[in-house]
């Protein structure tokens, strides 16, 4: 598998927050991770991409870039669109003096389109919208043509239409590139679209797993619970930190 | 015992000694960190991995943003000066050390020092601030994902840019600080000529006080820049948290710059 994840914990200040998790994920495989605000999803993304330590558990990832989208998007304030997209081919050593300002023009041009954005090359981050950032940092973050994609949220805050061009553009380049992804998301048409298998977190665990289809049928209590949006249920909001 | 420790945690004293007890830690952890980044600094040098479209981009804000106030508060510092010995000195019979005092101090102490608070006002408290927002909206981590080294894109070109630029600010600085000065007194004290004053600045002017004088500006502005780019590296949580990197950026660096100074005075002059 070219990504296994076995017993990973993690904690934060004598908390708990990833309690002994395995997945795996094949090749040009999307698996969605759900859950609750604060159970741990951002963390899994940001310790599978090296951002943060983990306390213990076994991590492979085969060879190859591993790319994140932000769920705050991230974008670098003091560069333009053109700069934050083409930052990694400007400044990374192996894509440094590669490709000439033309060449680097057209890329940019090609990934801003494909998400929707033409011509805010100029534009600096804080003349977008939230959702027109985050669709930058998704064009940033695939510049390199990566063999590991991990999307935060890549479609939250966005307008229905502009999820849709999103998720299409998840699946695309999946087929494209067969990059292999995982997608966190709240989204139940991100969910259903996209993702060929769904994990969701609670309480530091994983309380089920399957496919996008079953997650729908709920038919355990966790899954009822999720796409019922209740309160009422095994999941208590209390657990997750929030109160 | 439950209770005792509970009667004295409430106590005003305890918590007046943790809250000491914490700053100590955090002082500490902090001259740990800056430390590290010294020598994370040498490491990068010797390899020779140095952005240098960064640091050319770094010195001239740095000299850019930093010249205007650094010029204003030398010069008036000169201008003050000059204002209160130039008369004493004329009627003690000592007009021909105007210059000769004048230049003396801009360059061995005020030129340096003036220029340097100036430029933690200036450089540092914005260094200290633009990496900590960085830091806590996970730009650098947006940076470190696109595998590119934030030590050597943000980090290393700064506090190049503050090495370099730093002793070019205190020259034009401590240049324009003796001119005003020489026009100041001319104003002030009576038979002043410009003669007399620069032919007597002439003398108080030695080579190896400018070279200490820019070797200085060279270790303090390099000093400001690894502070404040360390603090704001290390800053964490939200607004309040780059709040508190810039203060602890700029206070650490006047403290820097004074011990900085003394050393070299202990060195140099003794
Ligand atoms: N750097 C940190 N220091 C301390 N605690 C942290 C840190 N990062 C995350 N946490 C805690 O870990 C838990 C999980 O955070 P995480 O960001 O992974 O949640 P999430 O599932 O992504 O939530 P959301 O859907 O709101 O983005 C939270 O309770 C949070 O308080
Ligand atoms: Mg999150």
């Amino acid at each position: 598998m070219p990504i296994k994840v076995e017993n990973l914990t993690k904690e934060f200040n004598g908390r708990k927050v990833l309690n002994n998790i395995s997945f795996e994920v094949a090749t040009g495989e999307i698996l969605s991770i759900v859950g609750f605000s604060g159970s741990g999803k951002s963390t899994v993304l940001k310790i599978l991409s090296g951002l943060l330590e983990k306390d213990s558990g076994n991590i492979t990832i085969d060879e190859g870039d591993i790319a994140m989208v932000f769920q705050y998007s991230a974008l670098f304030d003091s560069l333009n669109v053109f700069d934050n997209i083409s930052f990694a081919l400007q400044e990374r050593k192996e894509y440094k003096h590669k490709y000439t300002k033309m060449q680097l023009k057209e890329i940019v041009a090609k990934s801003l389109a494909t998400v929707g954005l033409s011509g805010i090359e100029d534009k600096f981050p804080y003349e977008l919208s939230g959702g027109m950032q985050k669709r930058v940092s998704l064009a940033r973050a695939i510049v390199t043509k990566p063999a590991f994609i991990l999307y935060d949220e890549p479609t939250a805050g966005l307008d229905p239409v502009a999820s849709t061009v999103i998720e299409d553009y998840i699946l695309r380049l999946r087929d494209e590139t067969k990059a292999t992804s995982i997608v966190v998301t709240h989204q139940m048409s991100t969910i259903t679209r996209c993702s060929d298998k769904v994990i969701m977190l609670y309480d530091g665990n994983i309380v089920f797993r399957g496919t996008p289809e079953e997650l729908c049928k709920g038919e355990t209590p966790y899954t009822k619970q999720f796409i019922t949006a209740s309160t009422q249920g095994p999941m208590k909001i209390a657990a997750s930190g929030l109160i | 015992m439950e209770k005792v420790r509970f009667f004295l945690e409430q106590t005003i004293t305890y918590k007046i000694l943790t809250l000491f007890l914490s700053h100590v830690k955090d002082f500490l952890e902090i001259f740990g960190t800056i430390s590290y980044r010294f020598f994370q600094v040498l490491k990068y040098l010797c390899t020779l991995q140095i952005n240098y479209k960064q640091v050319i981009e770094q010195s001239s804000r740095f000299a850019v943003d930093s010249l205007p106030i650094t010029l204003s508060i030398v010069i008036m510092t000169s201008v003050i000066l000059s204002m209160q010995i130039s008369p004493e000195l004329v009627k003690q019979g000592g007009k021909d050390f105007i210059g000769l005092l004048i230049a003396l101090t801009m360059v061995r102490e005020i030129g340096v020092i003036m220029s340097g608070f100036a430029i933690i006002s200036m450089i540092g408290s914005s260094q200290a601030s633009e990496l900590a927002t960085m830091k806590v909206t996970e730009q650098i981590d947006a940076m470190k994902s696109l595998k590119v080294s934030p030590f050597k894109y943000l980090f290393l070109p700064r506090v190049i840019a503050g090495v370099i630029t730093m002793p070019f600010v205190v020259v034009i600085a401590s240049a324009c600080g003796i001119i005003a000065g020489g026009l100041t007194s001319m104003a002030a004290g009576k038979d002043v000529t410009w003669l007399c004053y620069v032919t007597s600045v002439w003398q108080g002017l030695y080579i190896r006080d400018i070279n200490i004088m820019l070797f200085k500006s060279a270790c303090i502005g390099g000093a400001i820049s690894l502070i404040s780019s360390s603090c704001g590296y290390e800053a964490k949580g939200g607004a309040k948290g780059v709040g508190n990197a810039t203060t602890k950026a700029v206070v650490l660096s006047f403290v820097a710059i004074v011990i900085i100074d003394c050393i070299f005075a202990i060195a140099f002059y003794i």
